[in-house]
């Protein structure tokens, strides 16, 4: 028997004809109610073209909402941690947001057009969040996931990609600016942002025009190493860039069922993006003062150098004496840096001010067999990958 | 900026004015600041008909009332004439029971005794602030304990009925134990009073020992008029708050708590003028005072979900009638005209009657319970208590008010048959009218239902259940916190002690 699964199947992208066209491998997984690429060709390659030339990624999937209102600035200001009024328009800032207890929900980024319209892109759904936490604020917010195509293009040659595209002198926008292009008849907001810690950009526009704009930038990349690229690939360039990744790297708050697997901003690494001087109030102030003042944060997340050149996936983390003092939450052997990476989260003050004598006890697999290794680590910056071009302004172009 | 005061109690109604009284003993400069012309709030005008006395803790505290307090029987009206009239006596009741059932009387008693001593169990927990868990203190999870210890030690059987009986409703329990209509619709009545629940909801029953508890631990009895109507007691209030030296300004509505650092050190009247103190209580009800005192951009998204879902639809009005004499009520001596009254016939009448305010509709057989005032002299007034006169009413209290009004003289008409020619004037005071006369939100009386999610460390809301807000400096006192209103004093008490407790 057929089964109707038009509520059920996942939901194709405006980009699917393309992206499905791209792959090579057939690999797909559910992001977001979505079915996206998990790679086209293969992983080692994509990875190489988004640190070599220029990388695509549909990045329709995300979660987008829309804050238009007379008090969106304010609204804004209010939901998360990092204080936004001095933010200038046209621009984006990284951000997280905290629940009542001051425990991080989730970190994404805002685009300001003006003092009463912004957008907001994360990974968890929050409507509900933004809409129960208007009340009381002149604002409107709408969820514009299906509304807004998406596509995240990487890579050193990604200016120079976008140029051949039609937006004309791109490389003098800064890092975290955004400008509104019309290009081949159609309207394209171009934000220099990115999940892969190299210079790049991400397209925002009407899914109406996600065919033709796909196929402009794959004949505008043709003879800059252009290659879409796929969650996998994607996840080793996050990794190499220190970015966190919510429910991989912690847990969401309302996703967690135990409270102690809740984090707060301090327990992930984001105590910078907390603006406790903030004239106003913010979600979870008055939970976060009290965690600076007392300084109860139980856990860190840092970067750990590993010895050898085993990836350390999924390790348990000791002190000299075997105890168990954490986990290693995302880790892989970096082709770029030629460096055995891992982002960890660690039971302080291990990480803070313990950083070195610990170990990682890796397995390894071997043909059926595991290799139980002992490795000795050491607590680094967590941005393993940041090369100069990356915020270069002008960007660097190529022919 | 104008002088300074150790404390601001916002609003004078009675446990504002407790709050006050207590605070000022112990050596605080007090100011209340109350928005209408009155003091006294619900109390001004006399929103309830009967009262329970005030607890003798709360008295002590103040230097000791003067109010006197007349008894009152209770006298459930029914069509044919077959009153069943009741005192609290066990002895008395069980036999004017006994004359209608005599299966019932015995019945009555075991019931009586059985529900006393829950309401007992419950008795200590009632006067002292309740336990929060989330402090991890040792006299927080003290008090848990005892309040376990309290019901454990009625014994295993009683334990096991407690249990049953907590989330039961009150119908169930008593179409279990009575046959008589008429004493199974007087029980209900005042399970149900002040109340957005019908009889067969859940939780009626807890609502019943909740009155209990306040009430002598009786079911009839602790049912009390204040001598010289609740103007004597509010008037003994301000006496009391003149030797006590506590400031009272009048017609000053409070916009907003003033603060610095996440504290509140002020408040902001409309008029402009702002005052300045230590600390600042609230007697308003726990949406007013977290959504316009605190506001809302001073919240965490969790708290404002969790006062947007608090309950507080108020489903009382109060219908008063100026008369130019006294009405015969059928087979009613000048006894039974001193009781309080009360019009619902049966368990199914009063169902009935709170169906439609599920939908926010009104029922034109609502229930009464009735006070006859001044029935020895020429102006005798009756004051009636309109139940299931929803809120927000779906037909619009503008346009249905007149009818809505005819509707229950023309139910007392069946009991009173020549009421409509005594009657000179009639006004009638809305869960709407509250709300907009009295700034009490929903109109309730007890500033939020008295239901087992808005009960003990969960009243009114988690988090703030120990008279203290999420904002530093701002506490509250109103009957939005523990134990509730119904003319106690003891919030108002309680949240005296809590500010003692933080200075």
């Amino acid at each position: 028997m057929n089964r109707d699964l038009r509520f059920t199947a996942l939901k194709k992208t405006p980009f699917h004809s393309r992206t499905s066209l791209a792959s090579r491998t057939n690999k797909y997984y559910n992001w977001n109610g979505f079915t996206v690429p998990t790679e086209y060709s293969t992983t080692e390659l994509e990875y190489t073209a988004a640190r070599n030339g220029t990388s695509v990624m549909d990045l329709t999937p995300m979660c987008k909402y829309m804050i238009n209102g007379s008090d969106a600035n304010r609204f804004v200001d209010y939901l998360v941690t990092r204080d936004l009024s001095q933010m200038e328009d046209n621009t984006v800032a990284y951000i997280i947001w905290c629940n009542e207890d001051g425990k991080v929900m989730d970190d994404g980024t805002i685009f300001k057009f003006s003092n009463t319209k912004f957008m907001l892109c994360c990974a968890v759904k929050i409507y509900n969040w933004l809409h129960d936490s208007a009340e009381g604020f002149d604002v409107s917010c709408e969820d514009a996931t299906d509304t807004t195509a998406a596509l995240a293009i990487q890579g050193p040659t990604s200016c120079s990609t976008l140029k051949n595209y039609g937006a004309d002198d791109l490389e003098l926008l800064k890092p975290f600016g955004m400008k509104q292009y019309n290009i081949n008849g159609y309207d394209v907001l171009i934000s220099r942002t990115g999940f892969t810690g190299d210079l790049g950009y991400e397209l925002w526009t009407d899914p109406a025009n996600a065919e033709n704009m796909w196929d402009s930038i794959m004949e505008a990349g043709k003879e800059l190493k252009i290659r879409p690229f796929g969650m996998h690939a994607l996840e080793m360039t996050r990794i190499e860039a220190g970015f966190i990744q919510t429910n991989t790297d912690f847990m969401a708050a309302e996703d967690s069922l135990r409270p102690v697997r809740m984090r707060s901003p301090y327990e992930i690494g984001m105590g910078w993006l907390v603006h406790l001087n903030k004239e106003s109030y913010f979600v979870g102030k008055r939970a976060l003062k009290k965690e600076k003042e007392t300084g109860n944060s139980e856990r860190c997340l840092v970067g750990l150098d590993i010895d050898g050149d085993k990836p350390a996936v999924g390790s348990v983390i000791y002190n000299e004496k075997k105890e168990d003092i954490g986990i290693v939450t995302a880790a892989m052997w970096s082709p770029t840096m030629k460096r055995n990476v891992a982002l960890a989260s660690l039971k302080r003050p291990y990480g803070i001010k313990i950083k070195e004598n610990i170990f990682a006890e890796i397995y390894h697999p071997e043909e059926l067999e595991y290799k139980k290794i002992w490795a000795k680590c050491k607590v680094v910056k967590r941005q393993f990958f940041s090369p100069e071009r990356r915020n270069k302004v002008p960007a660097d172009l190529y022919e | 900026m104008s002088d300074n005061y150790d404390v601001i109690v916002i609003g004078a109604g009675h446990n504002g004015l407790v709050c006050a009284n207590i605070l000022a003993k112990k050596n605080r400069k007090v100011l209340i600041c109350e928005a209408r012309e009155k003091c006294g709030g619900l109390l001004e005008e006399s929103i309830t008909n009967f009262v329970p006395q005030i607890p003798l803790s709360v008295s002590s505290s103040l230097g000791g009332l003067t109010v006197k307090y007349k008894a009152k029987s209770s006298i459930a009206l029914s069509e044919s004439g077959q009153h069943i009239r009741l005192v609290g006596n066990q002895h008395i009741d069980h036999k004017v029971i006994s004359g209608f059932s005599s299966k019932d009387a015995d019945r009555y008693v075991e019931f009586h005794d059985k529900m006393s001593s829950f309401s007992k169990a419950l008795g200590s927990f009632m006067m002292a602030s309740p336990p929060r868990i989330m402090n991890n203190t040792f006299s927080d999870y003290f008090k848990l304990f005892k309040l376990g210890m309290n019901v454990r030690m009625l014994g295993k059987k009683k334990f096991n009925e407690f249990a049953r009986m907590v989330g039961l409703n009150i119908a169930d329990e008593l179409e279990d134990n009575f046959e008589n209509t008429l004493l199974q619709g007087l029980i209900a009545h005042d399970a149900v009073l002040g109340s957005n629940l019908g009889p067969r909801s859940p939780g009626s029953l807890i609502n019943l020992l909740f009155r209990m508890a306040t009430h002598d631990n009786s079911i009839f009895g602790g049912i009390y008029e204040i001598d010289g109507g609740s103007k004597a007691f509010v008037d003994t209030l301000l006496d009391i708050s003149n030797k006590n030296k506590v400031e009272i300004k009048t017609s000053s509505s409070v916009k907003r708590c003033i603060t610095e650092n996440d504290k509140a050190v002020g408040v902001e009247l409309h008029n402009g003028e702002k005052i300045y103190a230590k600390k600042i209580i609230s007697n308003a009800d726990p949406r007013s005072t977290y959504f316009s005192l605190l506001g809302t951009e001073n919240l965490d998204t969790d708290v404002k979900r969790r006062i947007k879902h608090h309950r507080s639809k108020g489903k009382v009005a109060k219908l008063s009638l100026s008369l130019n004499k006294q009405p015969e009520f059928i087979n009613c001596d000048k006894d039974d005209l001193e009781s309080r009254m009360v019009i619902a016939p049966s368990i199914d009448y009063i169902e009935e009657a709170f169906n439609p305010s599920k939908f926010d509709k009104l029922s034109m057989e609502p229930i009464l319970e009735m006070k006859l005032k001044n029935s020895d002299q020429s102006n005798p007034a009756l004051d009636i208590q309109v139940q299931y006169a929803s809120y927000g009413a779906q037909e619009g209290w503008d346009n249905i008010k007149d009818n809505y009004v005819d509707a229950v003289i023309k139910l007392i008409e069946k009991y009173a048959p020549d009421i409509q020619s005594c009657i000179e004037t009639k006004a009638i005071v809305t869960p709407d009218d509250i709300e907009k006369n009295f700034h009490v939100t929903g109109g309730h009386w007890h500033h939020g239902e008295i239901q087992i999610d808005q009960l003990f460390m969960l009243r009114p809301i988690p988090g703030a259940s120990q008279y203290r807000t999420h904002l530093d400096g701002l506490y509250m006192c109103g009957a939005g916190t523990h134990p509730g209103g119904g003319l106690t004093g003891i919030p108002g008490r309680n949240a005296a002690q809590a500010i003692l407790e933080d200075a």
